[in-house]
C-alpha cells in the first residue's frame, strides 16, 4: 500500500498577502476560515480578490466566517515538487467544494490513497505556521 | 472577415533543443534571415513586428521595443502578445488586423523563447499566495485535477490518450526540427507505463521544457499578389476567449473557452468541425487535445475517447493531428511553443510537409491554450482556421 505524505513536516511560512487578502490570513491566527461575501448578489467567492467576480464592484464585499465542511471536487497526487516540498512527495492536493459555493485547494492530513475519492467529506485542519498564522489543510469529516 | 485580406507568405523555424547554446536574439536573427531569404524581401519591407510571450524576455517590460532595436527593424507597428501559449496564433490574428487597418503592410511575427537557457519570469498572479504554499508544481497538478474530474464524470480510457501520444511521436520521428531526445517511436504501453507526475498525469502526457524560435511573414493580399507569391495562407476564422466563466465560482472544469472560440472561428470560416482537414491543437498535455475535440465540436462532450478510437491521427490518416510531433513530442519552446503547431499547419498547407505531407491541404485548424488559473482548466483559448489562397 502506497503511503501519501501529509506535508506537516515541511517548513513553510504564511505567504505575502495583498492589501485585500490580509483579513483571510489574520483570520487563520484564530483558526477562522474567512471568505469574501458579496452582499449585493448574496454570494461568496474564493480566492480573495480585489473586487467581486460577480459584479465588478469592490465596495459590496465583506468577510464572513464559514465552517469549511465540504467535499472533494477533484484531487491529484503530487509526485514532483519544488523545495521545500521536494523529497516530501507524494502528497495530495485537493480541490474542496463548500456548500457556500466556493472551491478551495489544500493539502490533506491523514487521508490514505484508498480513502481519497471525489465526493469525500472533509473539514479544515489548521496547521500552525510561524508568526501565529495557520495553513488551511483538509482532513476527513 | 477582415483577416481574409491578408496572407502568410513564409514561415521559418529553428530546431527545438533542450537547452539553446545561443541567445534568444540570435535565434530571432536566424528566423529573420530565413524569412528574408525565403521571401526575397529586403529588411526595410517589414513594417510591423509582433512578438509572442517569452520567458527569456519576461524580465523586460520593453520586450517588443528592445527586440526591434536588436534586430534593427524600423516598424510602424510594434507589439507583444502576452496570452501564454495562445500568443503565437493571437499574434498572427493581430498582425492581420493591423494590416487590414492600414497601420502597416508586412508584419514579422516572431516567437522566440529560451526558457531553459535563460528564464526571467517573475510572475505576479494568484499562485504565490494561494498555490505555491501548497507545493503545487504548476500545470501538471492542474491537469491532474482536470483529468480526475473528467474520469469521474464521463469515464476515461487512458489507452486512447496513449493513441494520441503515439500518433504525435510518429510525427516527431519524421520531423528533423523536433528535439532529438524525443525522436524515438513509442507505443501505447510506453505511454501507459510512463511514470506518474501528478496522478493521473504521466510523463508522456506532458511537454518537455525546451528552447526554440519560429516566425511568419504576413502581408496584405494585394502586396502578396504584387510580389508574386504563389503560396499564401490566410486565416479565415478566429476565436479568442480569456477568463471563460470566471464570473462564477463553481463551473464544470471539462468545459473550456474553446467552445465559444471554436464556434466563432468555424462560423467565420463557414465550416463545421467535420470539415477540418488537419488539426493542430495546442498540446501541453494529451488530455487537452481530447477536450478540444469535444469543445470545438469534432464530437460530443464526454465522447472524446470514442472519437479517438474511431479516427487515425497520423499524417496519412483521416484526421492528421500535430503532424510534426506537437509540443509534446517536438519539445515545448517555452511560451513560443504555440508557434510549433501553427508553423506546422502553415507548412502543411503550403505542401511542404515532405515525408509527413498530409493529402488534403484545403484547410487546417490551429489552437492555443494559455495560462493556468486557480482550480480551473486554462485562462485563454484560441481557435484559428487557415486556408491556402482563401
Amino acid at each position: 500500500m502506497e503511503t501519501i505524505n501529509d506535508t506537516l513536516h515541511i517548513e513553510r511560512t504564511a505567504p505575502q498577502s495583498r492589501s485585500y487578502s490580509e483579513p483571510f490570513w489574520n483570520g487563520t491566527k484564530d483558526k477562522k476560515l474567512l471568505v469574501q461575501y458579496d452582499t449585493e448578489v448574496g454570494k461568496y467567492q474564493w480566492y480573495p480578490r480585489a473586487t467581486s467576480r460577480f459584479t465588478g464592484k469592490h465596495s459590496k464585499l465583506e468577510w464572513r466566517e464559514v465552517k469549511g465542511e465540504g467535499e472533494v471536487y477533484s484531487f491529484t497526487i503530487v509526485r514532483r515538487a519544488r523545495p521545500p516540498f521536494r523529497d516530501h512527495e507524494p502528497f495530495f492536493l485537493a480541490v474542496v467544494e463548500l456548500p457556500e459555493g466556493v472551491q478551495i485547494m489544500g493539502n490533506t492530513v491523514g487521508i490514505t490513497k484508498e480513502e481519497m475519492k471525489i465526493g469525500l467529506k472533509v473539514k479544515p485542519y489548521w496547521h500552525p505556521l510561524p508568526d501565529g498564522f495557520h495553513m488551511l489543510m483538509w482532513q476527513k469529516a | 472577415m477582415a483577416m481574409r485580406d491578408t496572407a502568410i507568405v513564409a514561415y521559418a523555424e529553428t530546431k527545438i533543443v533542450t537547452r539553446s547554446d545561443k541567445d534568444v536574439w540570435a535565434l530571432g536573427a536566424e528566423v529573420l534571415e530565413e524569412l528574408l531569404n525565403k521571401t526575397g524581401m529586403e529588411k526595410g519591407e517589414i513594417d510591423g513586428l509582433i512578438l509572442s510571450s517569452s520567458q527569456t524576455g519576461a524580465g523586460n517590460c520593453f520586450w517588443a521595443q528592445a527586440t526591434s532595436d536588436q534586430l534593427a527593424l524600423e516598424v510602424d507597428f510594434c507589439n507583444i502578445v502576452d496570452l501564454g501559449g495562445c500568443s503565437p496564433a493571437a499574434a498572427l490574428a493581430r498582425a492581420c488586423i493591423a494590416i487590414e487597418a492600414g497601420l502597416c503592410e508586412t508584419v514579422f511575427c516572431l516567437y522566440a523563447d529560451t526558457q531553459a537557457r535563460e528564464n526571467n519570469t517573475r510572475p505576479r498572479h494568484y499562485q504565490g499566495e494561494w498555490t505555491v504554499p501548497l507545493g503545487l508544481l504548476g500545470p501538471p497538478t492542474s491537469f491532474g485535477f482536470i483529468t480526475n474530474r473528467y474520469e469521474h464524470q464521463f469515464g476515461l480510457d487512458y489507452s486512447m490518450l496513449g493513441k494520441l501520444a503515439v500518433a504525435q511521436r510518429n510525427g516527431a520521428v519524421l520531423n528533423d526540427l523536433a528535439c532529438e531526445k524525443l525522436r524515438a517511436p513509442i507505443t501505447v504501453d510506453d505511454y501507459l507505463n510512463s511514470r506518474m507526475i501528478a496522478d493521473p498525469i504521466r510523463l508522456l502526457d506532458s511537454v518537455m521544457v525546451c528552447d526554440g524560435a519560429s516566425g511568419l511573414i504576413v502581408t496584405s493580399k494585394k502586396n502578396a499578389a504584387r510580389k508574386g507569391f504563389t503560396k499564401a495562407i490566410t486565416p479565415i476564422g478566429y476565436g479568442e476567449k480569456t477568463s471563460y466563466e470566471f464570473s462564477e465560482n463553481i463551473v464544470d472544469v471539462t468545459n473550456t473557452g474553446h467552445m465559444p472560440a471554436g464556434h466563432k472561428a468555424l462560423a467565420q470560416a463557414g465550416l463545421k468541425a467535420s470539415d477540418i482537414k488537419s488539426f493542430h491543437p495546442y498540446d501541453d498535455f494529451i488530455i487537452a487535445m481530447m477536450l478540444q475535440f469535444e469543445m470545438i465540436g469534432f464530437c460530443k462532450k464526454g465522447q472524446g475517447c470514442d472519437f479517438i478510437r474511431e479516427h487515425d491521427f497520423n499524417f496519412n490518416g483521416d484526421l492528421p493531428l500535430n503532424t510534426g510531433g506537437g509540443q509534446i513530442s517536438a519539445g515545448q519552446a517555452g511560451l513560443a511553443g504555440g508557434g510549433t503547431n501553427l508553423i506546422e499547419a502553415v507548412r502543411q498547407l503550403m505542401g511542404e510537409g515532405g515525408a509527413r505531407q498530409v493529402k488534403d491541404t484545403s484547410n487546417a485548424m490551429v489552437t492555443g491554450i494559455g495560462g493556468i488559473p486557480y482550480a480551473r482548466n486554462w485562462n485563454t483559448s484560441v481557435v484559428m482556421v487557415l486556408t491556402p489562397n482563401g
